[in-house]
C-alpha cells in the first residue's frame, strides 16, 4: 500500500515539474533573442569601452594605464570647462524649456481655442527638422551680419552688432536659444497628452469651489503632471549632457572653448587631435556616471518612487 | 534554470567569437588588382588635380582603373581613424590625401598601415619643408602635393586711397602692416582683415615664418612657454585687434564673403585662396599679392610662410604597388602634368623642376599682370622647414583659450605658461 501510495504521489509531482521546466524553457526562448542581442550590442561594447577607458596611447598603440586616465580627467582643464559649460546649459536651458513647454501646452489645451491643430503643428515642427540643418540656419541667423543683428540694429535696440558667435557670453546665449527652439515642442507634446488624460470633472469641481485659474494651474495641473514633468526633465537632462550637433555646427565649441560640450570633447579627442581613444572612452564614462547621478537626484527631489 | 542561463552565456560567447572571427576574414579579402581608389576633398582643387593625373597616367597605362571619390576632409579623417583603429582595412582607399599638420599623427598612430614610398620618387625634387611632415625616421610615406605657401593678398585701390603703393608693402613686417592698416581704415573705413577667434591660422603663419612651431623639433614636446616667436606673434595679434583692424567672422563662408564683398583690404593666407579671390570677377585688376609680412624684432623671421597644404599617402592594402606607381609617374615626376594642373586650376605643387615651365612664368591679369605663380614658387623655397609633429590641433585648442584670456588682459607670459602646462598634460 505504502509503496503504491508513494508511487502515486511521485508520478504527478514529476510531471508538474517537467511541465514547469518546459514552460520556463519556452519563456526563456522567447526572450532569448532579445537577451542575446542586448548582451551583444549593449553590454559587450560597454565592457569593452570600460576596458578601453583604462588604456592610453595614440591610435592603435594603446597600453594599459589603469586608473591614470580617470586621474587625468579630474585635472584636465578642458574637461572641467566642458563640464562647466554643460552644467550652465543644463541649469539655464532645461528649466526655461520645461516652463515654456508647460505654459504652451496649457494654452493649447484650452477647449475654446480655435485652429488648435495649426498651432500644435507649428510648435512641434522644429522637432522634425534635422539637427544639422537647423544648426546651420541658426548660425546664419546669429551671424555678424545675420538677420537678428540687422533686425536689432534697424530697430535701434542696439547700436553695434552683437558678436553672437565670437563672444564667449553671447555664444552661450545663442546655443541656449537654439536648443530651446528645437526641443520645446517635443516636451510640449508629452504635457499635452498628459493634460488630456486629466479628468475634466476635476477642473469643473475646482471652478465650482471658486478656484482662480492660477490656483487651478498650480494646485491641480502641476501636481497631476508631476510624473511627466519628472520624465521630461530627466530626458532633457540626459539630452543636454549629450549635446553635440548644435555646438559643433554653430560655434564649433568656440570662441576658445566657451561653448564646448563633453560630447564634442570626446569627438575632438578621437578625431580632431591625434586619436587617443582610451582617454575618449574615459570621458564617455564620465558622462555615464553623471547621467546616473543626475537621474537619481531628480527622482529623489521629485520624491515619487512610482513615477 | 542555471543550465539554461549557462547555455545563453555560451551562445553569447559563441556569437561574439563568430563576429570577431568573420571580420578578420573579410579584411584579408583581396581587391580587384586592376582598380585603385582615391579619397580627397575640395572638388575645385584636389579632385580636379587627381582627375588630370588620372588622364595623364591613362595614356601609358590603360589597364589600371582609378576611382576618385570626393569626401569632406573631416569625413576622411573620421573614416580613416575608425577603420584603422579597428584593424580592418576593408573599404579603405588605396590613396588618400592628408593635411600636413595631421600627417604625423596618422603615421605614428597607425604604423604599418601606410605603404612606404621611399625610392619611388626623388625627395630632393620637392620643397624641403614638405619632407619632414611626410616622413617618419627618414622614410618617406607621403608624396608632397600642394604648397600652402602664404602671401598677403591686398586691394591696390584701397591702398591708393590711403596713399600707399604695392611697393610700400613688399617685404614689410607686421608693425608696418598695422601702421598701414590704420591709415587704410581712416581713408576707406574698411577693416584690414577677417579673423575667426577659433582659428589661429594667422599665428601659425607668423611663427612658421620664424621657423618655430607649437612643438619642439622632436614633434612631441610642447614649445609654448618661452617661445619668443610665439610671444611676438601673440603680441602682434593683439595689436592688430586693438587697432580695430579686424572684422570678426565665425566660419569659412563669412571668410570668403569678407573679401568678395570688398569689406576687407587684405587677406593674409595660403595661395590656395587664389581661385576664391578670382571668383569675384568685378574686382579684377584691383588685387596684388605681396610677400608675407615677417615678425618684428625676430631675426629668424623671413618674408615667407605656409598655411595648410597636403600630401598623398598610399595605404597598406592590396593594390599598393599600382597606387605607388601611379603617384610616382604623375605627381612624383611629371613636369608636363604640373604645367597642366597649374594652367587648369592654378595649383602650385611643391615639385621644384616644374617651376621653370611656361605656365609658372605667366602673368595673371586679375592681379594686374603680376606673375603670382612665379612669386609664390620663389617664396616656397624660403619657407623655413619645421616638424609639425603630432599635436598641432590639440595645442591650438588650448592656445585659443589662452589667446582669449590674453586679449581680455591676462599677462602673456602667464598665459603661455598655463598653455604649456595644459599642453604637457594633454599630449604626454
Amino acid at each position: 500500500m505504502i509503496t503504491v501510495k508513494t508511487k502515486q504521489n511521485i508520478q504527478p509531482m514529476h510531471s508538474t515539474r517537467s511541465l514547469r521546466m518546459k514552460n520556463t524553457a519556452i519563456g526563456w526562448s522567447f526572450i532569448a533573442i532579445a537577451t542575446v542581442l542586448i548582451c551583444l550590442f549593449y553590454f559587450y561594447p560597454m565592457v569593452q569601452a570600460l576596458i578601453m577607458s583604462m588604456q592610453s596611447g595614440t591610435g592603435t598603440n594603446l597600453t594599459f594605464v589603469g586608473l591614470d586616465n580617470y586621474a587625468r580627467l579630474l585635472q584636465d582643464p578642458t574637461f572641467l570647462t566642458t563640464v562647466k559649460n554643460t552644467v550652465i546649459y543644463l541649469i539655464i536651458q532645461v528649466p526655461i524649456m520645461i516652463i515654456l513647454a508647460l505654459f504652451i501646452s496649457v494654452l493649447l489645451n484650452d477647449k475654446t481655442l480655435k485652429l488648435k491643430g495649426v498651432f500644435r503643428t507649428a510648435i512641434f515642427l522644429p522637432c522634425v527638422t534635422s539637427l544639422v540643418a537647423y544648426s546651420v540656419i541658426f548660425k546664419y541667423l546669429f551671424g555678424q551680419d545675420g538677420i537678428i543683428n540687422i533686425f536689432l540694429l534697424k530697430l535701434s535696440i542696439i547700436s553695434e552688432p552683437i558678436q553672437w558667435l565670437t563672444d564667449p557670453f553671447w555664444a552661450k546665449v545663442a546655443i541656449i536659444v537654439a536648443i530651446t527652439w528645437r526641443w520645446t515642442g517635443y516636451n510640449m507634446i508629452f504635457y499635452l497628452s498628459a493634460l488630456q488624460n486629466i479628468d475634466h470633472s476635476i477642473y469643473e469641481a475646482a471652478k465650482m469651489d471658486g478656484a482662480s485659474p492660477f490656483q487651478i494651474f498650480f494646485k491641480i495641473t502641476i501636481p497631476l503632471l508631476k510624473p511627466i514633468i519628472l520624465f521630461t526633465s530627466i530626458t532633457s537632462t540626459i539630452g543636454t549632457l549629450q549635446l553635440f550637433d548644435e555646438v559643433m555646427n554653430i560655434t564649433q565649441g568656440g570662441p576658445g572653448n566657451a561653448t564646448i560640450t563633453i560630447s564634442q570633447y570626446i569627438y575632438n579627442l578621437s578625431f580632431k587631435y591625434t586619436p587617443d581613444f582610451g582617454y575618449a572612452a574615459t570621458v564617455s564614462y564620465a558622462i555615464v556616471i553623471m547621467i546616473v547621478i543626475f537621474s537619481i537626484f531628480q527622482f529623489k527631489v521629485a520624491g515619487d518612487k512610482n513615477a | 534554470m542555471k543550465k539554461v542561463l549557462a547555455l545563453f552565456l555560451v551562445s553569447i560567447l559563441f556569437l561574439a567569437a563568430c563576429s570577431s572571427g568573420s571580420s578578420k576574414d573579410t579584411s584579408g579579402e583581396t581587391k580587384d588588382s586592376n582598380e585603385i581608389t582615391v579619397w580627397a576633398w575640395d572638388p575645385n582643387f584636389n579632385i580636379k588635380a587627381m582627375n588630370l593625373a588620372k588622364d595623364a597616367y591613362k595614356s601609358d597605362n590603360p589597364d589600371l582603373e582609378i576611382k576618385i571619390i570626393e569626401n569632406a576632409q573631416d569625413d576622411i579623417i573620421q573614416k580613416l581613424n575608425t577603420s584603422l583603429s579597428s584593424g580592418t582595412t576593408k573599404g579603405l582607399p588605396n590613396i588618400v590625401l592628408i593635411e600636413d599638420y595631421r600627417a604625423q599623427s596618422f603615421l605614428q598612430a597607425y604604423p604599418d598601415m601606410f605603404h612606404e614610398l621611399t625610392g619611388t620618387f626623388n625627395s630632393d625634387d620637392f620643397a624641403q619643408y614638405k619632407i619632414a611632415p611626410t616622413s617618419v625616421d627618414g622614410k618617406n610615406y607621403g608624396l608632397p602635393f600642394d604648397t600652402g605657401v602664404s602671401g598677403l593678398y591686398v586691394r591696390t585701390d584701397y591702398l591708393e586711397q590711403a596713399g600707399y603703393t604695392v611697393e610700400d608693402l613688399q617685404n614689410m613686417d607686421w608693425k608696418k602692416y598695422i601702421e598701414i592698416g590704420k591709415k587704410v581704415k581712416e581713408a576707406t573705413g574698411k577693416h584690414m582683415l577677417t579673423q575667426d577667434p577659433n582659428d589661429l591660422g594667422l599665428i601659425r603663419m607668423m611663427i612658421q615664418s620664424a621657423g618655430s612651431w607649437y612643438l619642439k623639433d622632436d614633434g612631441k614636446t610642447p614649445n609654448l612657454a618661452g617661445n619668443e616667436a610665439l610671444k611676438v606673434a601673440f603680441e602682434t595679434y593683439k595689436e592688430i585687434l586693438d587697432a580695430d583692424l579686424v572684422k570678426p567672422i565665425s566660419d569659412w563662408s563669412q571668410f570668403l564673403a569678407g573679401f568678395n564683398s570688398g569689406d576687407v583690404a587684405t587677406v593674409p593666407t595660403g595661395n590656395w585662396i587664389t581661385p576664391s579671390i578670382k571668383a569675384e570677377a568685378s574686382q579684377a585688376g584691383k588685387w596684388a599679392v605681396v610677400a608675407h609680412p615677417r615678425l618684428p624684432g625676430v631675426p629668424e623671421s623671413v618674408n615667407a610662410s605656409n598655411l595648410g597644404g597636403s600630401s598623398w599617402y598610399v595605404l597598406n592594402v592590396p593594390g599598393k604597388e599600382d597606387a605607388a606607381d601611379f603617384l610616382a609617374k604623375t605627381f612624383g615626376s611629371n613636369v608636363e602634368f604640373y604645367q597642366t594642373i597649374n594652367k587648369e586650376i592654378g595649383a602650385i605643387g611643391t615639385f621644384k623642376p616644374a617651376a621653370d615651365g611656361e605656365a609658372y612664368q605667366a602673368g595673371d591679369d586679375f592681379f594686374g599682370g603680376q606673375k603670382i605663380i612665379a612669386d609664390f614658387a620663389a617664396w616656397t623655397e624660403q619657407i623655413p622647414q619645421i616638424n609639425y609633429g603630432l599635436h598641432t590641433y590639440a595645442i591650438e585648442d588650448i592656445l585659443a583659450v589662452e589667446a582669449q584670456n590674453y586679449i581680455k588682459g591676462k599677462d602673456l607670459d602667464k598665459a603661455l605658461e598655463d598653455a604649456q602646462k595644459q599642453a604637457e598634460a594633454q599630449v604626454k
